[in-house]
């Protein structure tokens, strides 16, 4: 059986360390080892209790995100922001993944959200897959393509990005005396990329000749939680307190007829109060989705996976992006018909206009059931047989025998 | 052979690298095997191109707000996220797993109180090094940082008791550890003087510093004329500008080293009596015959200061410098202009810190006192309680 290392370096949301957990436990169950080597920690705390039995190595990362950087035009910048703008900063990095790689023993790497990660194993000939939605994975283009969209661009901007985030990986793989890339999208390249959306919903549009393997969201997991036996449209509420709308989120949620299901993590005691009462349970920990999204009229979120699973349940959504990807997720879910999004300096009649528009207006309800029905045949346990299958096909054709690695 | 980890957890200074580094230098021309964890695996470059292997340590969640003005060094763990259940039962988690899968002989800890936890868990000897402000003397409550503030024992306790029901909460272990059950350690590798121990001076064994920093641009006096004055300076600190001021204004020549400033910045303040250098200089040769050394009380150039001989007149930016100008001060072998004072025109200031005759003779005793002193002795005298501890 094979030793495969989850790596999550990128990106702050709750969905990486959930969705690899969903799926680390399916290979575990497969008799395979994982350990999980992640950006935050303090997620471990929200996992199924399966997970605490796996090792858990802290991820490599660059405590400056975005240091500097500027706006993010393409992957390149985000790379830029994250350790890729200095080839010293990325020898570290690169060194502490290998590090880890090779006294773990890795037999295979899962990236999501990890391109340091990737290249690791590629400097180690360890097979590797992406898993995550489209925007951690860019299409494999020189120079890696624009994703942003509401701005002006230089155009030379894309591949000026691109060859400095280059310099800086062929730097740091010849400090480990690794051959240079051509392109910086060699980064990425990897025996499968899990591509965990459908083609509406992929923030960098549709794109040709792509596998989407179909949303990850686990709606199986999480804590029980059933709905309030009262009146009123059902609202189920996934959000970070430190985004700009929470509060005008809750005082519409408060003050409104409605029935709520709250995680909002590490919620101060103040607002905690202001918004539970009988009707509106705030839950400490992350909900199943399964049995609640029947019979709700309304997701609100950050536009991550959560988002997805209210789609493919046929419940309309409202996304409070706080970042650029889940600013393209919303605006992909409003042109699917069955959500809206809303800036984060919006107004608090803004939030309440929403909210009651997406509950009272049919059309939001009838084109999420519609995107739902489109892709009936869809499951998410089947994705992740699928998954399993072809990580084991990946390690089988792995040419080099394992434990003869290193 | 014996692995030795050497983890650095908190702390923005390079120093903590610095010092590392050379002994795993010395250890591994032992024939032991060192290798690394900072949490800033950026700065894990260094380890690599000095042929180690480097790891990411553990991180947890700091706070929102922090305590502008901790009292002792539990209150610094509370504004380091030590209250953050969730952060830190999954950081001691991570460092378990690392500490598994390395198993080190012996772990090395340079301001890593969470490894220092860990390795305690693990029954894993453990060493702790540094210049002394993140190891305080082990004592329950633990003391004040600021010794002339009077803190009730009893507010002390309350913020020991905090950090050890974090951690026991964290561990899911019904045994209250006292600060000094979870801090102490086999070893406690002071690589400072006790003149710039924030705790000092305390019955324990002062090695001394164990790295001269080298490299740096190599700089020369250009003139004979006196004084000279040497200063090391972060371009960033308030009171930045104010000093190249007063160094223009004085008599003799100066030689200004800030890292970090803008190279045109530094040509354009530079003239025939004062150079500035926007990056670090070779300090050895230019400290043997200045007359004063400017500088904001870091440990490293403050000690190289102190085995010259040459007086100082130091601006600390932050706490641990500060109290470190206090020792130097209480030692009569400096003048300090404290971060909250306004700043002022500093050149008459300087000029009467180079007219004291009494501090250029308690530098130049200091300095008697550590005829002799070799960096290197000091390096392999540690690197020896190192592979000590290893042999159990």
């Amino acid at each position: 059986m094979a030793r495969i290392a989850f790596a999550w370096e990128m990106g702050g949301e709750l969905g990486h360390a959930m969705a690899c957990s969903v799926l680390a436990r399916a290979l575990s169950r497969r008799g395979h080892r994982v350990a999980f080597m992640f950006r935050e920690l303090h997620q471990l705390a929200l996992l199924p209790e399966e997970a605490a039995r796996f090792e858990v190595f802290q991820a490599p990362m660059s405590l400056f995100d975005d240091h500097g950087a500027g706006p993010a035009y393409s992957m390149a910048d985000i790379l830029l922001g994250a350790g890729y703008d200095d080839a010293r900063k990325l020898t570290g990095l690169l060194g502490g993944w290998l590090a880890l790689l090779d006294h773990w023993n890795a037999d295979m790497v899962i990236a999501d959200s990890a391109p340091t990660a990737l290249l690791a194993a590629r400097l180690r000939g360890l097979p590797r897959a992406s898993y995550g939605n489209g925007f951690s994975i860019p299409p494999r283009a020189s120079p890696l393509p624009a994703f942003r969209i509401d701005a002006a661009m230089d155009p030379s901007h894309l591949a000026r990005s691109d060859a400095r985030a280059l310099e800086s990986v062929n730097g740091a793989l010849a400090a480990f005396a690794g051959p240079a890339l051509d392109i910086l999208a060699r980064v990425f390249e990897t025996d499968e990329d899990f591509l965990c959306t459908f083609p509406e919903l992929d923030q960098y549009g549709a794109r040709p000749a792509a596998a989407y393997w179909g949303p990850r969201f686990g709606d199986d997991v999480g804590e029980p939680v059933r709905w309030p036996p009262h009146e009123g449209s059902r609202v189920i509420a996934y959000v970070r307190p430190a985004s700009p709308l929470v509060d005008a989120l809750i005082d519409t949620l408060a003050s409104g007829p409605y029935r709520v299901a709250a995680y909002i993590p590490e919620l101060d005691a103040a607002r905690r109060a202001r918004l539970q009462s009988a009707r509106r349970i705030v839950s400490e920990r992350p909900m199943r989705l399964n049995p609640l999204l029947e019979g709700c009229g309304l997701l609100v979120s950050h536009g991550g996976n959560a988002a997805l699973a209210a789609l493919m349940a046929g419940v309309p959504q409202l996304v409070l992006p706080t970042q650029y990807e889940q600013f393209l997720t919303g605006l992909r879910l409003a042109q699917v018909g069955s959500g809206l999004w809303l800036r984060p300096e919006a107004t608090r009649a803004e939030v309440s206009g929403a909210i009651r528009r997406l509950l009272e207006e049919p059309s939001f309800a009838a084109a999420a059931k519609a995107f739902a029905l489109r892709y009936r045949k869809y499951s998410p346990a089947e994705q992740q047989r699928r998954i399993v299958e072809r990580i084991e096909d990946i390690l089988s054709r792995s040419s080099t025998p394992q434990g003869e690695r290193q | 052979m014996a692995r030795v980890l050497l983890a650095w957890e908190f702390g923005e200074d390079l120093g903590h690298i610095r010092n590392m580094i050379p002994i795993a230098h010395e250890l591994r021309a032992m024939g032991h095997d060192p290798c690394f964890a900072f949490r800033d695996a950026t700065r894990l470059d260094e380890v690599v191109h000095a042929g180690f292997e480097g790891f990411p340590a553990p991180a947890l969640r700091p706070p929102r707000t922090v305590n502008p003005a901790p009292l002792t060094f539990s209150d610094i763990l509370l504004n380091l996220g030590y209250e953050n259940g969730d952060a830190l039962a999954g950081a001691l988690r991570a460092w378990g797993d690392l500490l598994a899968l390395l198993r080190p002989q012996v772990l090395v800890c340079d301001y890593a109180p969470t490894a220092l936890i860990a390795a305690r868990r693990a029954r894993i000897p453990r060493a702790t090094l540094g210049t002394g402000f993140w190891m305080p003397p082990s004592f329950d409550p633990l003391p004040a940082l600021r010794p002339w503030i009077d803190i009730p024992i009893a507010q002390r306790e309350a913020l020991d008791a905090r950090i050890a029901q974090a951690v026991a909460r964290a561990t899911g272990s019904t045994d209250l550890a006292t600060m000094r059950e979870l801090f102490e350690a086999d070893a406690e590798l002071l690589c400072t003087f006790e003149e710039l121990d924030t705790f000092g001076p305390r019955p324990a064994v002062y090695e001394g510093p164990v790295t001269d920093d080298q490299g740096g641009l190599p700089v020369a006096w250009a003139t004979l004329a006196r004084p000279r004055v040497f200063a090391y300076l972060k371009p960033r600190d308030s009171h930045f500008e104010a000093i190249l001021r007063a160094l223009r204004a004085l008599p003799g020549e100066a030689i200004v080293a800030a890292p970090g400033l803008e190279p045109s910045l530094a040509a354009a303040a530079s003239g025939p009596a004062l150079r500035v250098f926007a990056q670090s200089v070779a300090i050895g040769a230019l400290l043997e015959s200045a007359d004063l050394c400017v500088l904001h009380a870091g440990p490293g150039t403050a000690g190289r200061a102190l085995l010259a001989g040459v007086p100082m007149a130091l601006f600390p930016m932050h706490l641990e410098q500060f109290l470190v100008a206090r020792r130097l001060v209480e030692a009569g072998v400096a003048v300090m202009v404290a971060p909250e004072d306004p700043v002022i025109d500093y050149g008459p200031w300087l000029a009467q810190a180079l007219g004291r005759a009494d501090l250029r003779a308690q530098s130049r005793a200091h300095a008697a006192k550590r005829k002799g002193f070799s960096m290197d002795a000091a390096r392999r005298r540690v690197a020896r309680r190192i592979a000590d501890l290893a042999a159990g």
